[in-house]
């Protein structure tokens, strides 16, 4: 029983850390510019 | 007429001949299997080794009958002992080319011309994805398995190949792979050409069967040909206003295509004479760098660069 009330306390642990983070946190949008060209050559 | 001896008729060799009119015009292609005779053909103007296996034996039989050679190998022992044939092709009075393949060989290229733009440059990394024929596919299972070769603030590291996960994104359609350090001659010989260079990694993308099963025989027989692979340099330094850059070039194309393309391209320049005496290195600085490229595109190579992201962009996005 105590183990059961352990884990159940741990879990709820981690679900209100994630919470936080993921309502807090800074992550923002990733980069949306940028990405492959041609590569130009210069002349010599 | 330009008469071009072919080892090994492999994928690799056989994309060679048949790209070689395309960049030469007229061009003949003798076909020279090493296991059966041990005459040099007559006459030559230079030799591509494109074969599994050793190079350096057959280097030798062809510099001793005073043919240039353009070698494809990318086995860590064999470039070494071929770079070693230095003098021999300086007393011979011809050029020998190591690593013309695309990595060795293409990845120089494009690092050398990206190291141009920077007033200092002190980190060069590539990485690549992808096999070209079968030979290339088991050595590249050998090379998961052996011991990997860096450059790192001046002095070299042997780490464990198939270490060293590092997330590298490459030109579209291959996209994202990890890649692990591996066997290969690459930072070997990018430490020839940029010796002032601090720190050098090579790595190739893998996943976990290909780690796990790297000190095993290979257990299944490779693919005819791999798929679309590619090639990756990254560039760190200092440009001319003091700023600290990071440059990023690439290619996405059939790991036997981009090959062929280097290799056709520096038998182009050797045959004009545009290739100093002894052994050559893609990224030696005194290649015509821009020319070889211009081969290698018109071979059917598309080069890229990555256009990164601003700064301003980057903060606006992340505030």
């Amino acid at each position: 029983m105590k183990f059961v009330r352990r884990s159940l306390g741990a879990i709820l642990a981690m679900v209100i850390t994630a919470t936080v983070m993921r309502v807090r946190g800074a992550g923002g949008t990733p980069p949306q510019h940028g990405g492959w060209r041609p590569l130009e050559l210069p002349d010599h | 007429m330009v008469t071009v001896g072919l080892v090994g008729r492999g994928v690799v060799g056989e994309r060679i001949a048949r790209r070689l009119p395309s960049v030469l015009g007229d061009v003949t292609v003798v076909d020279i299997d090493t296991r059966t005779s041990r005459r040099v053909p007559s006459p030559l103007d230079v030799v591509v080794l494109a074969q599994a296996g050793a190079h350096a034996p057959h280097a030798v039989r062809f510099l001793d009958s005073g043919v240039g050679v353009v070698s494809v190998s990318d086995d860590l022992d064999d470039v070494q002992a071929l770079v070693d044939l230095d003098d021999h092709a300086r007393r011979a009075g011809i050029p020998l080319v190591v690593g013309a393949g695309m990595s060795p060989g293409l990845t120089e290229l494009l690092a050398r011309l990206l190291t141009s733009r920077l007033a200092s440059c002190d980190e060069i990394h590539i990485a690549i994805h992808g096999t070209a024929g079968p030979a290339c596919a088991r050595q590249q299972h050998r090379a998961l398995g052996g011991r990997s070769l860096g450059f790192h603030d001046g002095a070299w590291n042997r780490p464990p190949a198939g270490s060293g996960r590092e997330l590298c994104y490459f030109p579209e359609p291959v996209g994202p792979y990890d890649c692990y350090r591996a066997e290969f001659a690459t930072a070997m010989l990018v430490h020839a050409s940029f010796p002032d260079v601090a720190r050098i990694s090579a790595r190739v993308s893998a996943n976990r069967r290909d780690r796990f099963t790297a000190l095993l025989p290979m257990l299944a027989p490779p693919h005819r040909e791999g798929g679309v692979g590619a090639a990756r340099v990254e560039v760190r330094g200092v440009d001319a206003a003091g700023a600290r850059v990071t440059m990023i070039a690439g290619v996405a194309e059939l790991v036997a295509t981009a090959t062929a393309a280097v290799a056709i391209a520096f038998v182009a320049h050797l045959v004009v004479g545009r290739l100093p005496e002894g052994v050559v290195l893609a990224g030696d600085a005194d290649l015509d760098t821009v020319d070889l490229l211009r081969v290698v595109a018109q071979a059917g190579v598309r080069l890229q660069d990555f256009t990164g992201v601003s700064s301003e962009r980057r903060i606006r996005a992340n505030p």
